[in-house]
């Protein structure tokens, strides 16, 4: 292309025009970039702390006995919302508290069941075992079945857990 | 930088690899004739804004679902996040800018002649970029899957039909199933980022390897001195207008989010379409073409249009390229940009007058409130209950879904409600529009007066009166009642017409209605002047 150099450009202008451009590239590209990746990263977080949903009454547990309940629990994904299915064990002190745990095992996320012989509960995976109060007793898992906030309405009796 | 790559070798080294040097000065040498002005800036223009919404575009299908259930939802969600307006904004702004760049793009290389041998292919290759980017403009305009969206589609099909042969195939092969739904959004979604963009990008690069091989026309009048290079002279006047047109699109962009309106809605017989403003002089031509007519103005002509500018580098043949010598041509130009300019402008102004009352609530949507909260529809749609709030629901429900599950919520989620209680039917339309309403925008808040007429107007008046568009016609229409009876006439005669006028048809309220719903309804109609 040696027949085609600019040679009506003094080279000083050459140079400022050579930056202009660059620069002026740059900086579109900089601003495109920074809008998309705002555009990619920043989703609005889910609403904290989630909802009370009922799980039944008292009449329905036993005394200290974990009893399985399946929670049908709304679930926010963006534009899509849909029901989820998600069990709870609830373990009441016959009186006025009710302790609720996930079943998700904290291992690598099977449902544990009761076994109400042994007294114990039992991830059916890779053996995981916890106790009643969801405390590890052996196996693989990292920590004790995750709790979840539970209360009794006094009104009726209900249960009432926060998923 | 890149002395510093020198410096350490890593530029040779690729250079020795990549030949990239070679590539950079193919595309930054090219040469230009002198007197290259601000004029050919144009086609960087459009290559600039065309880039703009590939970027974008490929962007928003991040969020975007392309089916009837979660369209509309999911580019409400994308207008919610944080720089989603602004995306949103450069997508559907961007399509205005690009049109009437590629008209100024056109006109230039018609006035400056720069059709004429050797570049005739490149003329069609525009041409046909032309016809590829207002296809992306239609297809587009689906996709949000709002009222205007889907009612344009329909009419776009009706005119596909009026193809004089195989019509009918064309329409069917647009709209994918049997009538305009799914799989119409599907097809229209995959030509929009797939199929279209695929022939964009190819003929694009077909177009500017022509301009490269024949080279840029120049001006019209041949100067006399050495080419120049593209970069950095002609680079920094491309660049300085493309900064100009990005800051103005960016502007709109920033300024307004583009409007959303109620999610489609098939059995809305009342909203009147209308087109995207670049396709106003096509929809106002047929206007003038009735009935077996009308495939003249919606084919025909515009047919007749696209085939004159084909064949433009044959019509006007000699080598003369200023515009002074070539007065038949200008002539024509002119009068055709004059006709479209005459259309659009005659479209524009050709507006329906419902569409601005869409803003406010009707006194159904107001009337559905507190019909709502007596059904305890809370229980169950409140922040702790097992539903979302009704004011966030996803706006996409149809009417039919949310009288069903109005008339019997145990429908949707069995097991977890009490029985419903019985409604009438216009109580449930009032409900449903307040859903409707409620979940495109939060509650204005209207006082209990406004909202106690609401619910006797939508109980009662709305089966034969109609109040700012929404009602029955077998009564008179009472948006100006104010201006012909006082509150305490207006009171007399719903208690009793006939005792007002004995010939009434109206039947009377006063064993129906509350005093205070009485003196509700009948200060409200007085105060309507």
């Amino acid at each position: 292309m040696a027949d085609c150099a600019d040679h009506s450009l003094p080279p000083g202008r050459r140079r400022a025009l050579v930056v202009f451009v660059n620069a002026t590239l740059a900086l579109v590209g900089g601003g495109l970039s920074a809008l998309l990746g705002v555009f990619t990263l920043r989703l609005p977080k889910g609403a904290a702390g989630g909802r009370w949903v009922r799980a039944g009454t008292t009449a329905e547990l036993k005394a200290h006995e974990p009893m399985a309940r399946i929670l049908s629990v709304s679930r926010v994904n963006g534009w899509y919302r849909e029901r989820a299915r998600e069990t709870v064990f609830l373990v009441w002190d016959g009186r006025d508290s009710v302790r609720a745990m996930s079943a998700t095992c904290t291992h690598l996320g099977c449902q544990v069941q009761w076994d109400g012989e042994g007294k114990k509960f039992k991830c059916p995976c890779h053996g995981g075992v916890y106790g009643r109060d969801g405390a590890v007793l052996s196996g693989p898992p990292p920590r004790g079945l995750d709790v979840v906030e539970a209360r009794i309405d006094p009104a009726d009796a209900s249960v009432l857990v926060r998923l | 930088m890149r002395r510093l790559l020198d410096r350490v070798g890593l530029a040779s080294w690729l250079d020795a690899r990549t030949g990239y040097r070679e590539a950079a000065s193919v595309m930054l040498d090219e040469p230009l004739p002198p007197g290259t002005g601000w004029f050919f800036t144009l086609g960087s223009i459009l290559l600039a804004l065309l880039s703009i919404q590939l970027l974008t575009g490929a962007f928003l299908t991040l969020y975007y679902a392309p089916t009837p259930d979660h369209a509309y939802d999911s580019v409400r969600f994308i207008t919610n996040l944080s720089a989603g307006g602004l995306v949103r904004g450069l997508h559907h702004y961007g399509a205005s800018f690009i049109v009437i760049a590629m008209v100024a793009h056109m006109l230039r290389v018609i006035v400056f002649g720069s059709y004429k041998p050797p570049r005739e292919v490149t003329w069609l290759s525009g041409l046909a970029l032309l016809g590829l980017i207002l296809a992306f403009a239609l297809t587009g305009y689906l996709l949000p899957w709002d009222q205007r969206a889907y009612w344009a589609t329909v009419v776009t099909i009706n005119i596909a039909r009026l193809t004089p042969v195989g019509g009918e195939i064309v329409a069917g092969i647009m709209r994918g199933g049997s009538s305009i739904g799914a799989l119409t959004l599907t097809r229209w979604y995959s030509a929009h980022v797939i199929f279209l963009p695929a022939a964009l990008i190819v003929l694009t690069a077909g177009h500017m390897v022509l301009m490269r091989r024949q080279g840029i026309s120049g001006p019209v009048r041949p100067r006399s001195g050495p080419h120049t290079p593209f970069y950095p002279r002609q680079a920094a006047r491309d660049i300085t207008m493309i900064v100009l047109v990005l800051a103005a699109l960016t502007a709109f962009a920033w300024h307004g989010t583009p409007a959303l309106e109620g999610p489609a809605d098939p059995t809305d017989a009342t909203f009147i379409p209308r087109p995207e403003w670049y396709f106003l002089g096509l929809f106002q031509l047929l206007k003038y073409f009735p009935g077996k007519w009308e495939v003249v103005g919606a084919m025909v002509i515009p047919g007749l249009a696209a085939g004159v500018l084909a064949l433009l580098p044959w019509i006007d043949r000699g080598p003369e390229r200023d515009p002074r010598r070539r007065r038949a041509v200008m002539l024509g130009v002119t009068a055709g940009v004059a006709l479209v300019v005459t259309l659009t402008t005659l479209g524009w102004r050709d507006r329906p007058v419902t569409a601005a009352s869409r803003d406010t609530w009707t006194l159904r949507e107001i009337g559905g409130r507190p019909m709502i909260q007596k059904a305890n529809c809370a229980r169950c749609h409140s922040e702790t209950g097992v539903s979302e709030p009704l004011e966030g629901l996803p706006a996409a429900r149809g009417p039919e879904w949310l009288s069903s599950h109005i008339i019997d919520p145990e429908m949707i989620a069995p097991g977890l409600r009490e029985p419903p209680t019985v409604l009438n039917e216009r109580e449930v339309a009032a409900m449903v529009a307040y859903a409707r309403r409620a979940s495109l925008q939060p509650y204005p808040g209207f006082t209990p007066h406004i909202e106690t007429v609401g619910a006797v107007f939508a109980r009662y008046c709305v089966g034969c009166h109609k109040i700012d568009g929404d009602g029955g016609k077998d009564g008179p229409d009472l948006s100006h009642e104010g201006s012909k009876h006082d509150a305490a006439t207006l009171r007399r005669w719903i208690v009793d017409p006939e005792l007002v006028d004995p010939d009434a048809d109206m039947p009377s309220f006063g064993d129906r209605l509350s005093s205070a719903q009485l003196d509700a309804v009948s200060t409200y109609l007085a105060a309507r002047k």
